[in-house]
């Protein structure tokens, strides 16, 4: 044998082969070397998590959020229960500051503006040119959003210490409200609207669950407002062209034409007068309109407005707008006519109260207006801006770029590049609200205060304006008292307590206070009393019969009208950055990425057009190109587009997606307040010829006789033996089960049903809790919080617009919303329904068994497992989940561009330690968020007690504004979401007919009208 | 009907053929020098291998949504392409073993190809779940195999049983072709020279063609014809288990196993028919392969279609019958939905042009049949994409339909697909004997002493 091989040769080759097909094998597992703490923080625990509450810096409404760090990240951003206004809802804007935070757009040094654009320079020299040409480079104009009320102060201290002028701009600040305000109550404030209180609501065309105000808050009242309870619901009707998401959750539409809503809310008012309300001075005023006239100016009929005065007439009505989105040249008219509808009908002191604290914040578009004549006259010599994107947010016919251009030295304070400051000569990097101290008053008598919940991101060398603006302000020999904001900000809620807190019956030391401020988030004490009751004369005259819409051929040729509206996801642009939300799919048409131009099917008949056909929509100021999405809440004669597209030089994830609609507007305003009117009259539509395939998550709004989502009248609850009857299956079906044949598993949530019958296979256990989720779908606004906030939790990819668009999106969760009914040719019921959509944690899972490898397979306490590191990749469970919530990594989604995937450093920061990031290949799904589970029962273990019901919140819980979802142990009793699956409105999605025997638990959405189920 | 003597075991008495010699000759010429053509179709067949292994080793490294799939289509020409190879592989082992256990009397001069198409099809078709799958390099996760964590695959899910029974299947067809091979092999060893006579040598496994030999070859035969004939109800059966044990509308129905046997019978006829009419030609075996051959696999084909007609006509009529909303849904969608074109296709091609078999000068032209298997063996990949893609893209949520379109990759692959195929039965026309010699020479009449046959 000695040519031949011997065993120990074999081996030898056995062995090597082996290790080298091992080490390649290891591949996606790749080592990183681990540095221990040396000193270790002290709040820091390894391992566990620290929260802070602080307040959201998204928007002006101010909601109170709670920040989960880990090792010194902030990880999540939640609702704040302890919040006074907010009570622990969230929005996906607040969700997404995480990526605002992190965002790999952010600027990372100050820029110089230089001969081949902008050049990094360092601190100290930004500082000093800064405080030198401020000092000397003649009069300055400040420019800035709405900032807190502290922030505000040192701001118009500074701008008054080194000779300048501030003019506020948030384009989406209701100036016009503001005015009306004060025109009929003589107070520089916005009204406190009580929805929750209201048995009757009316929108005149207000998204106050999107971005009205303060749409968080809102949420929360109208779900209290507007959720059934003990067989009562409020009624919320919707006056306006477009139903926007907030006009999806009426219960009846009454769809006038734009600009009409003065001529409504003064008919009704009129109305209610002659039936003995009281309009205080305008009661004269208002008696000359009649509901004929009304109708007949609205396009909508008399009678629908003769039965919103009845209801006005009963008592407990509100009626809130017209809001931003539609505003015109007599918005002021208008808002003034909705507030004397509310003092006809009563609702002044009940639903409507005027309390808060004068807001010196108010801004609008005629301030800066009158900035710009003064800009572009070179009244200035220095610019500062901050907070606010008029490059963008203003129609270009109001010539600010110019303006501003002619500004001889500009400074823009901002965490990301955006149009204002890429026209600046030095850019300032600023802190990210998560970064910096901050307050607000978003309540009367409540003081909120913003902390940092990290240091700021290490790869960006920010620092907040205000900072800045105390260091240079000491150069140009200014003292504000402190010499960093945190000292201001202290000193600012000592004087707060002095003036306001103490003086209320806020006691203590304020030390103390602080620190409950900081804990907590707020410290209020509780002071509600009505500062006006009634209508003042007015100080100025409004002329309500002002048009308030221009009129064919006036900006342009066309029959249509346009409006433009904000975004409920991107505002007025601000959060276009952010791919979570420039993936999730818009809650109206459901639409990502790209912008879409709505219109009635009607029109795009009448058009020829289909949806998707990519039309050039013109006004006499411009046109875009923009693909249609047929809508039947429109008005025929309306076509509308949302702001947040097209923006040119704002980051990666925002540039060149959609358009910008602003450069159709003529730069038109609201004579008494300055509010820039957001409709044009006279847009054309033609076609280009070209189509695109919309990039969205619908893949029908029609139900299709599946009753996915099926509702109960109002009149029907409290009969649920009969409906039942009436819903058990259709004919066949109920016959074979009286002759014993097929028994769908009767779950009804009793926690003696566990396990079920036919659900043995999973390895269920007796002494396991069982999890489960219930969902009421009366409540749900379709806002699309939860969504943001799931993938924020558990670490789920963005796929961008090419992956989208072939339905490859990662999202656990997705709202779906059906029509069914939905009318504009006429005043009418209008029933959408929502559905927030996720893995069921069937017990009878259909997504297990098919699993070649137990990938999907089920544990003791009942969810439906994944194991990623297991999964093959055969996605056969996703062929079988009915409810297809199942969604997989096409790629590698969650690496690194450079690696092929989607998630630049450091937005991968974002990271939550505590769950699995995927890879390529494998499938994954919602997991009750599992990880929030197991710290619960860790917790209850070490602390030697049961888990508590509501202890644990899923991350889609914990921001829902309206409380949609509870979660819970349906093993148990007493707890929540037992009581909710035994509820009558109770059903399961599908499982009479394939027996799957889902965790989740939906109450169905009642409705005002009788509910003609089709199908079974 | 021309008259046949069936005292001949069964086999077509063979006017044209005259000698064993003659047998030999014809069919051993098949082996020799290649000539242009066959070169041609050979570079056609390995560039387009090369195209398979690009697009597939492109896939593993940039990840599978390089194809088209999406949710909810998870599935698409992958698998619809592994089922039509499926089924393809059964007309092989059907024409092999059923028709000879039955003694049907034209199974000589086709069941070596048809043999050989069988083997070439499974390997085709087993590559797909590997190229389907998201994580390739776990898919031998799949497989039980003692592991120290005691993992194992989950035997209820139809994927695991899949592989045994492809890999079972693979086996025993792979056993069975070679076993009838081998006495042509040793014909070729007989007749060859240099490096392919040590070939044949080894591969013919030292065949003498002794009594003793040939008695227990042909135990062996019938031993493995016994065997392999459950294999082609089972197979398919199983592949279809895929579909039917799942939820879908569309796919959940009990008449999935049948329908899809009659199915792959079906379109592995017609590439039986498809494959034989040009290598008839190119390798004038018109002797061999005569219009009797043609005739008897083309009443085969209407008897499939008739099946899978009325298997597909069952399916509307029980989705009607059901009530269910989802099922009518899923139906209505394959017919009048997006992919109305492809339903169409599949219903025109297996249902419609099939028809025209019924005309007896039809099924005796051979240029009429080789244009109806082709319209055949396109119309069974649209119904297996139809099944798949339609159903899928239509399941119960409204809201979660979708749409999906191939993409580049996936068309390589599946062209890629034909060309593997072809690679390996080019190779086979060149080294193994294309026609069982040892089994036509039944059909000859025996020599005997000056007697003629009769016609």
């Amino acid at each position: 044998m000695s040519g031949g091989f011997e065993r120990r040769d074999f081996l030898k080759v056995l062995g090597v082969t082996g290790a080298g097909a091992a080490v390649t094998g290891c591949r996606t597992e790749e080592v990183e070397r681990l540095i221990p703490y040396v000193t270790p923080p002290e709040e820091i625990t390894p391992g566990v998590a620290t929260w802070y509450a602080s307040t959201c810096g998204e928007c002006a409404s101010g909601c109170g959020v709670r920040v989960r760090t880990r090792e010194g990240r902030a990880v999540m951003v939640e609702g704040n229960p302890d919040h006074p206004v907010s009570a622990g809802g969230l929005c996906s804007r607040g969700v997404s500051a995480l990526q605002g935070l992190y965002n790999a757009d952010r600027i990372a040094a100050p820029l110089r503006a230089g001969a081949d654009g902008f050049e990094a320079i360092g601190w100290e020299e930004a500082i000093e040119l800064l405080a030198s040409r401020l000092g000397s480079g003649g009069r300055s104009i400040f420019l800035t959003g709405r900032k807190g009320p502290t922030e505000s102060g040192l701001l118009d201290g500074f701008v008054e210490a080194v000779g300048g002028r501030r003019v506020v701009h948030d384009a989406l600040d209701d100036a016009a409200l503001r005015t009306a305000v004060n025109i009929a109550f003589g107070v520089n404030a916005l009204p406190r609207y009580d929805i929750g209180a209201a048995r009757f609501l009316v929108s005149f065309g207000a998204d106050f669950l999107e971005t009205w105000l303060s749409p968080v808050k809102f949420a929360a009242d109208f779900a209290r407002m507007h959720g059934v309870e003990n067989g009562e619901k409020g009624r919320f009707v919707f006056v306006g062209p477009r139903l926007s998401l907030t006009g999806q959750n009426a219960d009846e539409w009454i769809p006038a034409r734009a600009g009409a809503e003065t001529a409504v809310a003064l008919a009704v008012a009129g109305e209610l007068v002659r039936r003995g309300g009281d309009a205080g001075p305008y009661n004269d005023a208002v008696s000359g309109y009649g509901l004929e006239d009304a109708a007949e100016a609205a396009g909508v009929e008399a009678e629908a407005l003769s039965a919103l005065a009845d209801h006005f007439a009963e008592g407990d009505a509100l009626a809130l707008g017209p809001g931003l989105a539609g505003n015109h040249q007599a918005a002021t008219a208008a808002n003034l006519a909705v507030l004397i509808l509310n003092s006809a009908a009563g609702s002044l002191g009940s639903t409507l109260h005027i309390d808060a604290a004068p807001d010196a914040e108010a801004s609008s578009y005629g301030d800066l207006a009158g900035a710009i004549a003064q800009m572009r006259a070179g009244n200035y010599g220095v610019a500062v801006v901050s907070g606010t994107n008029p490059a963008y947010t203003l129609p270009p016919a109001a010539g600010f770029g110019d303006a501003f251009g002619a500004v001889p030295f500009k400074v823009a304070f901002a965490t990301t590049m955006d149009e204002t400051a890429a026209m600046a000569d030095l850019v300032l990097p600023d802190a990210h609200p998560l970064e910096s101290w901050g307050d607000s008053r978003p309540a009367p008598g409540t003081y909120a205060v913003r902390q940092p919940a990290m240091r700021p991101v290490p790869l960006f060398d920010s620092r907040p304006m205000a900072d800045v603006l105390l260091d240079s302000g000491q150069r140009l020999g200014h003292d504000f008292g402190a010499a960093t904001f945190r000292d201001y900000l202290r000193g600012a809620f000592d004087r707060w307590l002095a003036d306001e807190g103490m003086r209320a019956g806020l006691a203590g030391d304020p030390n103390r206070l602080w620190r409950t401020a900081l804990r907590t988030g707020s410290v209020s004490h509780v002071d509600l009393s009505d500062k006006v009751t009634a209508l003042q004369p007015p100080v100025t005259a409004v002329d309500f019969d002002a048009p308030g819409v221009p009129g064919a051929g006036q900006n342009g040729e066309g029959e249509l009208t346009l409006l433009v509206y904000p975004s409920s996801r991107f505002g007025d642009g601000t959060h276009a950055n952010r791919p979570w939300l420039q993936e999730l799919p818009d809650p109206v048409s459901k639409v990502m990425w790209h912008s879409w131009v709505e219109m009635n099917p009607a029109t795009a008949e009448r058009l020829g057009l289909r949806q998707g056909d990519v039309v050039t929509l013109a006004t006499a100021e411009g046109s875009v190109e923009v693909p249609v999405w047929a809508y039947p809440g429109i008005r025929e004669d309306v076509v509308a587009i949302a702001m947040g597209g097209g923006h040119t030089d704002y980051g990666q994830f925002a540039n060149g997606n959609g358009v910008n609609p602003m450069g159709l507007l003529p730069a038109a305003m609201d004579g008494d307040s300055g509010a820039l009117s957001l409709l044009a009259g006279g847009a054309t539509i033609t076609a280009t010829g070209a189509w695109q395939r919309l990039v969205t998550n619908e893949g029908s709004s029609d139900q299709d006789d599946r009753n996915v989502t099926p509702a109960v009248a109002l009149s029907a609850l409290g009969h649920a033996e009969e409906e039942e009857h009436a819903e058990g299956g259709h004919g066949q079906l109920r016959e074979l089960q009286e002759m014993g044949g097929f028994q769908p598993v009767d779950t009804e949530g009793r926690a003696e049903d566990f396990p079920l019958p036919g659900s043995d296979f999973g390895a269920y256990s007796e002494d396991h809790p069982r999890w489960a989720m219930a969902m009421d779908l009366d409540k749900c606004t379709g806002c699309s919080a939860c969504i943001t906030a799931c993938q924020a939790e558990n670490n789920i990819p963005w796929v961008h617009e090419n992956q989208a668009a072939i339905g490859r999106e990662m999202h656990w969760l997705r709202l779906e919303r059906y029509y069914e009914t939905v009318d504009a040719s006429h005043s009418g019921p209008v029933d959408i329904r929502f559905m927030p959509m996720l893995c069921q944690h069937c017990n009878n899972a259909p997504c297990e068994p098919v699993c070649p490898v137990f990938a999907a397979y089920h544990t003791p306490d009942g969810l439906n497992a994944q194991a990623y590191n297991r999964c093959v990749g055969t996605r056969y469970c996703a062929n079988n989940c009915p409810y297809k919530v199942r969604v997989f990594n096409w790629y590698r989604y969650t690496q690194d561009p450079s690696d092929g995937g989607n998630i630049p450093e450091p937005m991968n920061w974002q990271f939550n330690p505590d769950v699995t990031v995927r890879n390529n290949g494998v499938m994954e799904k919602c997991t009750f968020c599992v990880q929030r589970i197991r710290e619960a029962q860790n917790r209850a273990a070490v602390e030697g007690r049961e888990v508590r019901d509501g202890e644990i919140h899923t991350a889609c819980q914990s921001v829902c504004p309206a409380d949609v979802i509870t979660f819970g142990n349906i093993k148990d009793h007493d707890s929540r979401v037992a009581a909710l699956a035994g509820d009558e409105r109770t059903y399961r999605v599908l499982d009479a007919l394939i027996n799957t025997q889902p965790a989740v638990h939906y109450l169905k959405k009642v409705t005002h009208h009788d509910v003609e189920e089709a199908g079974h | 009907m021309a008259a046949v003597d069936v005292t001949n075991r069964g086999a077509l008495p063979n006017p044209d053929v005259g000698t064993y010699e003659e047998v030999n000759r014809d069919i051993l010429k098949v082996l020799g020098r290649p000539g242009k053509g066959w070169w041609m179709l050979f570079g056609i067949a390995a560039a387009g291998v090369g195209l398979f292994l690009a697009c597939w080793f492109w896939q593993i490294y940039k990840g599978i949504g390089v194809s088209g799939l999406n949710a909810p289509v998870g599935w698409g020409v992958y698998i619809t392409t592994f089922v039509f190879w499926v089924g393809i592989a059964h007309s092989g082992t059907l024409i092999s073993a059923i028709l000879f256990l039955f003694r049907a009397p034209w199974r000589q001069a086709i069941y070596r190809a048809s043999e050989a198409m069988t083997v070439f099809a499974v390997m085709t078709a087993g590559l797909f779940p590997l190229i389907h799958v998201g994580r390739v390099w776990h898919a031998y996760w799949l497989i039980p195999y003692p592991n120290d964590r005691f993992l194992w695959p989950n035997f209820r899910s139809p994927l695991v049983w899949d592989v045994f029974a492809i890999t079972t299947y693979f086996t025993v067809s792979a056993v069975f072709f070679y076993l009838g091979t081998i006495p042509d092999l040793a014909a070729a060893r007989d007749h060859a020279r240099g490096l392919r006579k040590r070939f044949y040598q080894v591969i013919s496994l030292g065949w003498r063609g002794t009594d003793r030999e040939w008695h227990h070859f042909s135990k062996a035969y019938i031993y493995l014809a016994a065997l392999a004939t459950p294999l082609v109800l089972s197979v398919h059966s199983v592949v279809s288990w895929d579909f039917a044990m799942a939820i879908v509308p569309g796919w959940h129905t009990t008449i999935f196993a049948p329908y899809f046997v009659a199915g792959a019978i079906f379109s592995g006829v017609a590439l039986v028919i498809t494959l034989a009419v040009p290598m008839r030609k190119f390798f004038g075996l018109e002797k061999y392969l005569t219009v009797k051959h043609f005739e008897a696999m083309a009443k085969l084909c209407m008897l499939t279609s008739a099946i899978v007609l009325y298997a597909y006509m069952t399916e509307y009529f029980l989705a009607w019958y059901s009530g269910e909303p989802p099922e009518r849904g899923s139906f209505w969608n394959r017919v009048f939905g997006h992919y109305w074109w492809a339903n169409w296709i599949m219903l025109t091609c297996n249902g419609l042009v099939p028809l025209m078999l019924w005309f007896r000068r039809v099924r005796r032209s051979i240029s009429a049949l080789f244009v109806i298997s082709i319209f055949i063996n396109i119309g069974m990949w649209f119904e297996r994409y139809v099944i798949i893609v339609t159903s899928l893209s239509h399941e119960y949520e409204p809201w979660a339909w979708g749409l999906y379109r191939p993409s580049i990759v996936e068309m390589g692959i599946l062209i890629g697909s034909f060309c593997w195929f072809g690679f390996w039965f080019l190779l086979f026309t060149r080294l193994l004997p294309p026609v069982a010699i040892a089994e036509m020479k039944e059909v000859v009449p025996p020599p005997m002493r000056g007697k003629e046959t009769e016609s």
